[in-house]
């Protein structure tokens, strides 16, 4: 699953570390679901795209393996 | 139906009990150790006593460093706790089957694993292998 974090973030200027705050995990988290290693919870996701006044399908998307 | 919260945060101990649990591992083994070099005179039963206490303690500061929380508890550190206790637990049905075999081939080179050793290993691999990969995570 591919995602747009990276870009999202970088769109409002914030840090991993602000978004982790906001979602209430860890930054290593955020930085792990960036690099594509760990893929959230439905959860975290909408947390994530709530923080960034968003849908979910904006941010992940799904892959042809997936 | 029922809606369950899959999220719930597992059951851990408060985030102090790693510092109780590092200071009851460093006591237990400063205790066995200071009683082997000063070479007490004791019996056979009061030495297995010894032995008997300080690694239960060692396991239970073991056991406290493991169970409590780190400072920040997410889904990513509870799937890396799953992850570390499978590993774990292969890890133990792999010692308590090599051991024997190990015994068997070099003729009594190692003695029999006791429930101690090997939960003790068990607990050491966990805090390695968690650790491990919360550090590449």
């Amino acid at each position: 699953m591919k995602n747009t974090l990276k870009v999202e973030r970088a769109k409002l200027d914030w840090t991993q570390q602000q978004l982790a705050d906001k979602v209430g995990v860890s930054r290593q988290t955020i930085n792990s679901i960036e690099a594509e290693r760990y893929v959230p919870s439905t959860v975290l996701a909408l947390k994530i795209a709530k923080a960034f006044k968003t849908t979910v399908n904006e941010i992940f998307v799904l892959e042809k393996g997936d | 139906m029922e809606n369950v919260n899959y999220t719930k945060e597992p059951v851990l101990l408060p985030g102090y009990f790693k510092m109780i649990g590092i200071v009851v591992m460093i006591v237990a083994f400063a205790v066995a150790i200071s009683f082997k070099s000063m070479n007490v005179a004791m019996g056979i039963e009061q030495k297995e006593l010894l032995r008997e206490l300080t690694m239960n303690a060692f396991i239970l500061g073991l056991l406290f460093l493991v169970t409590s929380r780190d400072k920040v508890e997410d889904e990513l550190t509870l799937l890396i706790r799953l992850k570390s206790m499978s590993w774990t637990f292969v890890w133990a049905v792999f010692l308590v089957i090599v051991t024997p075999i190990i015994d068997l081939l070099f003729d009594d080179a190692i003695e029999p694993l006791s429930g101690q050793q090997v939960v003790g290993s068990m607990l050491c691999g966990y805090f390695i292998m968690y650790n491990w990969q919360k550090r590449n995570r």
